[in-house]
């Protein structure tokens, strides 16, 4: 009784500051924004924006609820940490963050070619190599062998792979976090303001789902940064905004169940705006579901984000995994490790959160003897 | 009977009713995506022209004019409306044939694609997940629940070009590149597809795998098959058609379901990485092209297909389950 108590008294004190803050931030955005847009000198790019934005939601609506239920966190941290497999996914996931952080300050300019050191292997292997040598005229096989400024070897420019594969972690965990986050929060809101609403409302939200669901995600996709552009930014945005409708219908069947119980009848009888329902009285009854849906889209978004990479629709400007597998592709017989290690990460990448999200939807449901 | 045909009937008329509002919501969203986009289709000639020297304005009035582009918004709708009924798609630049055309030359390469791939993914798949839930805990059982986490965590498109250094530049097994002099029907023809199939079918594979055991687990627990065993019915009656039967249905349903999300997509990168001349790999020669026409056409074809899938996925349904009503 003590901690609801504790964490109402939270929810309150927070609740003040957090707007105060948010209308505080979004000012100092707007005059950023219109700076960037009006001067001819870039502050941010729109993807800072956009992470700033995002960030600063989390930080105010997630830590907030977190901290007040810190009790049941540990709780579910006891049941989670029972699934073995779980704990190295999150582990894995805890080591990829750390590198796409620290990563980039360590390793060499993932960008910097460097003809002299081309297509060398990966430490402790040597490869046979046939260079043309135009004072003789004639082909010479060369051995290559791995060396220590190049773990991972170099690509057919000479551009450092583990620099690489670093950078690209940083694309991937990026792209994956933000368009999940989009895509989770719009799903969220469709679903229970779907859910609660009911009648007509529920009806058009429910069709459009149903239009959108019907594209093929990748296909609309393509079609879609095709048409607007190959930034990180568009991309970004673009699986945001078609990737929410699993999680909309998810959401709503939960919701429809929940607004027919008392406490929402009672919040109603007081008086309470729809918005505060759904705001304080849904969408908190189903966030075990939606932290579950997050870490289980993640994994798509991740390889949606690298397959368009992959045939040559990701952002020239940076770096990610999806673009060394196709430079790695198109030179498979002379420099194999080059589509070896991004796939390879991928991979890890989405085995560590499938096994994440399973262990989550475990721990987080009652009836699982975990 | 009679009063099941009956409310069948009307409940197949509504679904063709919303099947026709959601292909308007289609044409509707890549119309305005088309539109709202920062490139127009007459800018791919405009940089030719101005290339050429020649007075760009005019150029962009008569392209306009051809296009219709120079009339309002409503009456452009309805114009492109009007000319996907009638089937007229729309002229693909790069190759210099109607859509329709080039769409007609290239289905097959994808439909057969698909097809091979969700048939070896579904037996297979269906095979190996009933196999996993009869010896639930066996040591097959872990070895395939293991495997199958594995081929669902497997980006399909790493696996494709992992299946080529493997098997076509390491051992020479394969051509590297999809032979298109070879005939459909001809047993090469479905060696050079084993690679691209395998690519496309592994991720669905390692799915059904799983829905299929816990299905089969769900429902080997129910009373009913105790029944049928205690009335002295053979494990395989059993198996097969109390316990497998009911279990078909949540699986077609995925089946279905990934046949429109999963695999469409899927069949777009395959016939990348292996040069299948399938309707993604003219989307994707049409993207570096800026051929628009074929891009769009392929998302709406695709979107289409996906739409009658659905329908025909719901309306077997109340075919396979007698007990089944939508009302």
């Amino acid at each position: 009784m003590t901690d609801r108590l504790e964490s109402k008294h939270i929810a309150r004190k927070v609740g003040g500051i957090r707007k105060l803050v948010l209308i505080l931030l979004s000012a100092c955005l707007g005059l950023t924004a219109l700076l960037d847009i009006f001067v001819v000198e870039k502050i941010f790019s729109p993807l800072v924006y956009l992470y700033i934005a995002l960030g600063t939601i989390a930080v105010l609506y997630g830590v907030p609820p977190l901290y007040a239920s810190r009790r049941l966190i540990q709780y579910y941290w006891v049941r989670a940490r029972r699934n073995r497999l779980a704990v190295a996914g999150l582990a894995f996931i805890l080591f990829l963050i750390l590198l796409a952080l620290i990563g980039p300050f360590l390793t060499a300019d993932p960008t910097a070619a460097n003809f002299e050191e081309k297509n060398v292997p990966p430490q402790g292997f040597t490869i046979e190599e046939s260079v043309y040598n135009p004072e003789t005229q004639q082909f010479t096989t060369k051995s290559i062998t791995g060396m220590r400024q190049h773990p991972l070897g170099t690509d057919n420019k000479g551009r450092d792979l583990l620099a690489m594969i670093i950078s690209g972690a940083r694309i991937s965990l990026l792209v994956g976090l933000f368009a999940t986050g989009i895509a989770v929060a719009m799903g969220t809101l469709i679903g229970t303001i779907s859910a609660y609403l009911g009648g007509w409302v529920d009806n058009a939200l429910m069709r459009f789902t149903d239009i959108m669901m019907t594209f093929p995600f990748f296909i609309l996709l393509v079609l879609i940064v095709y048409i607007f552009g190959a930034k990180l930014f568009i991309i970004v945005l673009v699986i945001g905004l078609t990737g929410w409708t699993g999680t909309a219908r998810l959401i709503r069947s939960e919701t429809l169940s929940l607004r027919t119980r008392e406490f929402v009848m009672a919040s109603k009888a007081l008086g309470a705006s729809d918005s505060r329902i759904i705001l304080a009285h849904l969408v908190p009854n189903v966030i075990s579901l939606i932290i579950v849906i997050a870490t289980l889209s993640i994994p798509g978004v991740i390889l949606a984000e690298a397959a368009l990479s992959f045939i040559g629709l990701g952002d020239p400007s940076v770096t990610s995994w999806g673009m060394v597998l196709r430079a790695g592709q198109q030179n498979l017989d002379t420099a194999w490790w080059v589509a070896v290690a991004p796939g390879i990460m991928l991979f890890l990448t989405v085995l560590a959160f499938n096994f994440m999200g399973d262990g989550l939807r475990d721990a987080f449901d009652p009836r699982s003897a975990v | 009977m009679p009063m099941k045909k009956s409310w069948l009937r009307d409940y197949i008329i509504k679904r063709l009713f919303y099947a026709v509002i959601i292909a308007f919501g289609i044409l509707t969203i890549t119309f305005v995506l088309v539109r709202v986009g920062p490139s127009s289709p007459a800018d791919k000639y405009l940089a030719n022209v101005a290339a050429r020297g020649q007075d760009v304005s005019q150029v962009v009035a008569a392209i306009e004019a051809r296009h219709g582009l120079d009339k309002p918004i409503y009456e452009q709708y309805i114009n492109y409306v009007g000319n996907l009924a009638r089937g007229d798609w729309g002229w693909s630049f790069s190759t210099s044939m109607p859509v329709t055309e080039l769409i007609k030359t290239h289905w097959i390469y994808s439909f057969q694609l698909i097809v091979l791939s969700s048939v070896f993914a579904a037996l297979l798949g269906i095979l190996i997940g009933i196999y996993s839930a009869v010896r639930q805990y066996s040591k097959t059982d872990y070895i395939a629940t293991f495997l199958s986490f594995i081929g669902i965590s497997i980006p399909n498109f790493w696996l494709g070009v992992m299946l080529i250094l493997l098997f076509s530049v390491q051992l020479g097994l394969f051509k590297t590149y999809y032979d298109t002099s070879i005939p459909l029907f001809s047993l090469a023809n479905l060696k050079q597809l084993i690679l691209p199939v395998i690519t496309l079918g592994t991720g669905m594979l390692a799915g059904y795998t799983r829905y299929t055991r816990s299905a089969m687990l769900d429902n080997l627990r129910k009373e009913f098959v105790r029944t049928a065993r205690a009335k002295g019915l053979p494990e395989r009656t059993v198996i097969g058609k109390h316990v497998f039967r009911n279990a078909l249905l949540p699986l077609i349903t995925i089946i279905m379901f990934d046949l429109g999300s999963i695999v469409f997509g899927g069949a777009y990168l395959t016939e990348i990485i292996f040069g299948i001349p399938g309707l993604g790999r003219i989307s994707f020669n049409a993207i570096f092209a800026d051929d628009y026409a074929v891009v769009v056409t392929v998302t709406l074809i695709s979107a289409f297909l996906i739409l009658m899938i659905n329908l025909i996925t719901d309306i077997t349904y109340t075919y396979l389950d007698p007990r089944i009503r939508y009302d």
